[in-house]
């Protein structure tokens, strides 16, 4: 009876939370209308794009602000913890509860730990502040803790400095002292977001562990759909400030009842669906709501929304309820499914036939630094180069796109940029149908400059600052199709219209564009050069779910009417899956896999392959998680590998052969061009795989 | 012509921002009329001096050395001349001088940081060691060594500033390129073909500005007190010119006498120095504030 009353109040719960920041341009909005409830042994996710207000919402309960905002801020409506109002306390209180029974987790780990302190001191220092214990007690309990997230050697890892540890390490580190104290509510800022996939995957196997270990609250801030579908088991979908959708995750997941969910979801590369039919991604058109924009009485969302009536934007929707504990503010929530956003269009496959290639690439190099003998102390010590890539060959078919995949470290931009002559390469050559390509861009001609044009990562460093953003364009114009000065202005508001930006943003400065509009200022000027080849260096990565589908679309679109191909480079697998006809898996400056993409994703594959696709999270919590994990850390790459380049990481390793032998190559069973860098047989590998 | 109408409000309206920007900062506050006295006297001082400022009485004696009074506010100095009309008068050669070698100094370091920080390699290094020794002289005897030989001109002044500002310059702008260079903007820049010089001059140059706009004005300070040092050390402008520094030397033997001939000149100086200090801290807190604002 005593146990049941206890679970019937929530452990934290927000109601009507609004964030207020005050500048002197004036006031914003950042959180309108945020409404959640966390039970004890429950972890709530709190999704959103980037500046929908997550994070603030998380750390408003705690009131500390100060990260997004130095000046005024207020916070409205009511938090409730334990039945007690977290608004109304004073600071003295607040400071208590901090850190003791409300724990925080932040996104960047390595910045959270004190750099000057092993890490087994920072963490008895917590023990020994909050819990007032002997040196003794909180060396022990440090050690328990480490081993209780999973730490190896737990008892020998508080030696250490946070800079001698992984990301991973780091991040279970932080978890370790947030659970330090008991909290009953833990707060985690994306805290897998930095992370690399495989270790990505490990701490959200922790986390798991975790919510059936300890009886406290976990509020979960992401916006990855598919950790969020691993770990939680209520969903809150945030847009523009507000809940916009509130239940538990399968709900979410297979039944939303809000357009934006819907959209969010579908935005996300699936994995090819059971009957094999490849359709073909869809966007949510437009840009999240800026919170300068002025909050009129309407759903904030209907801009962008298909299934908008008019009453959506004179009326703001309130929050109703739709089901079984699930919430949506929505007024046609009874009318929304997964077709709104158009039907499901099956990919055009025609032209993806293989022609001749368009670029060759063989026996690349790369070595970084030089061999380097320091003094310290007794006697030299040698510090070899980084052999970043070492022995990579490719080909690029003639309209068809490359994927290159792996996780950080493992020279895939290193590749991108030999190929595209910004480091000049050591060894190897490269071939652009016929010509060989010179190591550096300076000493190619202008041609073969038109030829090949590079995408990176930050749309925000792509573009000048100082320049308005035709700039990129009209220069590429001029330089590569030979335009004049008047032509090339004409046809930049062409390539603009192209890119879906109406001619008119080209005269803004960067600063005054989003990262999606910036990505696509970008795209449209490495279309001006009618390239044969255009390289993609994570150009999706830094952009929000509904903003990367439109631009995965764009070049799609690109490809089809002209033919370009591609080189695709991204640690996301979902993406690189849906857009690419073949694979390259890269680690540690070698290649682990190569061939096309079907053959690559399904079995045999190479181990570090099989690896990679199973710590892909899946937005879908019914989805099972493959349970194969990688532990440690990438290697320095400053030694020669004796052996295997995988086997010091490898789940599969079968014994000292693959300590002393490099790998042979296997020809997988599903077409010629798939290679398999292992000492496993493919025969034993499909075995292995199966099961 | 709409279009240069508009680009000209629009020039206006940052101008007079800017302005109201750095009024909302007490710097600004107390540095903007001390400064604006100054330029006034630079352009219209011989205008407005109420005597000329190298004429001297006929009857010296009866003029020299007379403390200020109503005919003459600051006094006469030992040769009867009105030393508020030759302070007046002394602005505008000053100001021209140490604006020049602030000006030669911030185009020879930005060039040659730019250059040397964009290139990279051996020529950096060769480059930035060469800088390192010029720095490693004092500043006033490396300008007095080139003085001595180029012989006291007004443009030999300026160059000699200029030159000897360079290597400080030169090391704030590499810093900033070497952080610009491996931006993606510069990257796709060389992608699509531009040569070194375009690069430099259109793509890294823009982002540079705000960097030397701050370099500028603390240069231009301690260009002033250069000026002033040297014509104090008698290699400035040479007489019967007025010139703050050599009114100052030239009145040093009469310090006890007659110190308003020196304190005149002095507090001139001083009130320059400082005001231009100040403008500058009042521009920097003002772009700092834009730019929060613009953040938030």
């Amino acid at each position: 009876m005593n146990e049941k009353r206890k679970n019937e109040t929530p452990l934290l719960e927000v109601d009507h939370l609004a964030v207020t920041f005050y500048t002197p341009h004036g006031t914003f909005n950042v959180v309108r209308d945020v409404s959640f409830t966390i039970q004890r042994g429950e972890v709530l996710a709190l999704v959103g794009e980037t500046g929908c207000g997550k994070s603030i919402s998380a750390f408003a309960i705690v009131r500390y602000l100060l990260p997004f905002h130095p000046g005024e801020s207020r916070v409205d409506g009511t938090i409730f913890f334990e039945g007690k109002d977290l608004i109304a306390m004073p600071d003295s209180e607040l400071q208590k509860l901090r850190g003791n029974r409300i724990a925080m987790v932040y996104q960047n780990p390595g910045t959270s730990l004190n750099p000057t302190m092993r890490v087994g001191l920072q963490m008895e220092e917590v023990l020994k502040q909050h819990l007032r214990v002997e040196s003794k007690q909180a060396h022990q309990r440090t050690v328990e803790l480490f081993d209780s997230v999973g730490l190896a050697e737990p008892d020998r890892i508080g030696q250490r400095y946070p800079h001698q540890l992984s990301g991973g390490m780091q991040q279970r580190v932080m978890i370790a002292m947030a659970l330090a104290c008991d909290p009953d509510l833990l707060i985690m800022d994306e805290p897998t977001t930095g992370l690399d996939v495989t270790t990505e995957a490990t701490i959200l196997d922790l986390m798991v562990d975790l919510k059936q270990r300890v009886n406290a609250g976990i509020l979960f801030v992401s916006h990855n759909l598919g950790t969020v579908a691993r770990v939680a088991d209520r969903v809150a979908v945030m847009y523009a400030g507000q809940t916009v959708e509130q239940g538990p995750a399968s709900a979410i997941f297979k039944r939303s009842k809000h357009p934006y969910t819907t959209g969010l979801l579908q935005c996300v590369p699936q994995p090819p669906s059971e009957d094999e039919t490849n359709t073909r991604l869809r966007s949510i058109p437009g840009d999240t709501y800026a919170p300068e924009e002025v909050n009129l009485q309407a759903c904030l969302f209907a801009p962008r929304c298909p299934m908008a009536q008019e009453m959506c934007h004179t009326e703001a929707p309130e929050i109703l309820s739709v089901g079984d504990s699930h919430q949506s503010r929505c007024f046609f929530w009874n009318n929304v499914h997964k077709g709104i956003w158009g039907e499901l269009e099956p990919r055009d496959e025609g032209i993806r036939e293989t022609a001749e290639p368009v670029l060759n690439a063989n026996k690349l190099q790369r070595f970084f630094g030089q061999w380097q003998r320091k003094y310290i102390l007794f006697g030299p010590r040698v510090r070899p180069p980084v052999r970043a890539v070492t022995d990579i060959g490719f080909e690029v078919g003639g309209g068809r796109t490359l994927g290159i995949v792996g996780e950080s470290g493992c020279g895939k931009t290193t590749v991108a940029r030999l190929v595209a002559g910004l480091i000049p390469r050591q060894r190897g050559d490269i071939l652009l149908r016929t010509e060989e390509l010179a190591p550096m861009i300076e000493e190619r001609t202008d041609q073969q400059r038109a030829a090949l044009r590079m995408v990176f990562q930050n749309p925000t460093t792509s573009l000048n600052p100082k320049l308005p953003a035709r700039h990129t364009i009209v220069r590429s114009l001029q330089k590569l199709a030979r335009l004049s000065r008047k032509d090339s202005h004409e046809r930049a508001e062409e390539l603009a219209r192209a890119v879906r930006l109406e001619p008119a943003y080209l005269d803004r400065r960067p600063e005054a564009l989003s990262g999606g509009e910036q990505q696509r200022i970008v795209l449209a000027a490495a279309f001006a050069g009618e390239s044969d080849l255009i390289i993609a260096d994570e150009a999706v990565a830094s952009l929000d779910v509904s903003v990367q589908a439109q631009v995965i679309k764009l070049l799609e679109d690109h490809q089809r009417e002209s033919g370009t191909s591609y080189i695709f480079i991204s640690h996301d697998l979902g993406v690189v899956r849906y857009i690419s006809d073949d694979i390259l898996v890269l680690y540690a400056g070698h290649i682990a896999e190569s061939g096309p993409a079907e053959c690559v994703l399904n079995i045999p594959s190479h181990p570090y392959t099989e690896a990679l696709l199973s710590a892909v999270p899946i937005p879908d919590p019914d989805a099972t998680p493959t349970r194969i994990r990688l532990g440690g850390a990438v290697p320095t790459l400053r030694e020669r590998f004796q052996g295997c380049f995988f086997a010091g990481r490898c789940p599969r390793k079968i014994g000292p052969i693959c300590d002393n032998t490099p790998p042979p190559v296997h020809i997988g069973p599903g077409s010629p061009d798939h290679a398999i860098h292992c000492h496993i047989p493919v025969e034993e590998l499909i075995k292995l795989q199966s099961d | 012509m709409t279009m240069i109408r508009s680009g000209l409000v629009a020039t206006w309206r940052s101008v007079r921002n800017t302005f109201r920007l750095i009024f909302r900062t007490w710097s600004g506050r107390i540095a903007l009329p001390i400064v604006l006295l100054h330029l006034v006297l630079t352009f219209f001082g011989p205008l407005i001096a109420p005597y000329s400022p190298t004429a001297m009485p006929e009857s010296i004696d009866q003029y020299q050395n007379l403390p200020p009074s109503p005919q003459f506010w600051l006094g006469t100095d030992q040769y009867g001349r009105d030393v508020l009309s030759r302070v007046m008068c002394g602005a505008g050669s000053l100001i021209a001088t140490a604006g020049t070698g602030a000006l030669l100094g911030i185009i020879l370091g930005a060039v040659v940081g730019m250059s040397s920080g964009y290139k990279g390699g051996r020529v950096d290094e060769i480059v930035m060691r060469v800088m390192d020794g010029l720095m490693s002289f004092p500043t006033l005897l490396l300008a007095l060594l080139v003085l001595f030989t180029l012989g006291p001109s007004r443009f030999n002044i300026a160059a000699t500033i200029g030159f000897v500002s360079m290597p400080a310059i030169a090391r704030v702008v590499r810093s900033t390129t070497l952080s610009l260079k491996n931006m993606e903007f510069v990257q796709s820049a060389r992608l699509r073909g531009e040569s070194t010089f375009y690069i430099i001059f259109r793509e890294l140059l823009p982002n540079v500005l705000p960097v030397l706009g701050v370099e500028a004005s603390v240069r231009f300070s301690y260009a002033i007190l250069s000026v002033a040092s040297l014509g104090f050390l008698g290699l400035g402008i040479q007489p019967p010119s007025p010139d703050w520094g050599l009114m100052i030397s030239q009145s040093r033997r009469f310090l006890v006498v007659a110190p308003w001939v020196a304190l005149a000149p002095m507090g001139a100086v001083a009130s320059l120095v400082i005001g231009v200090n100040l403008l500058a801290d009042g521009i920097r807190q003002a772009t700092r504030m834009a730019k929060e604002d613009k953040h938030e």
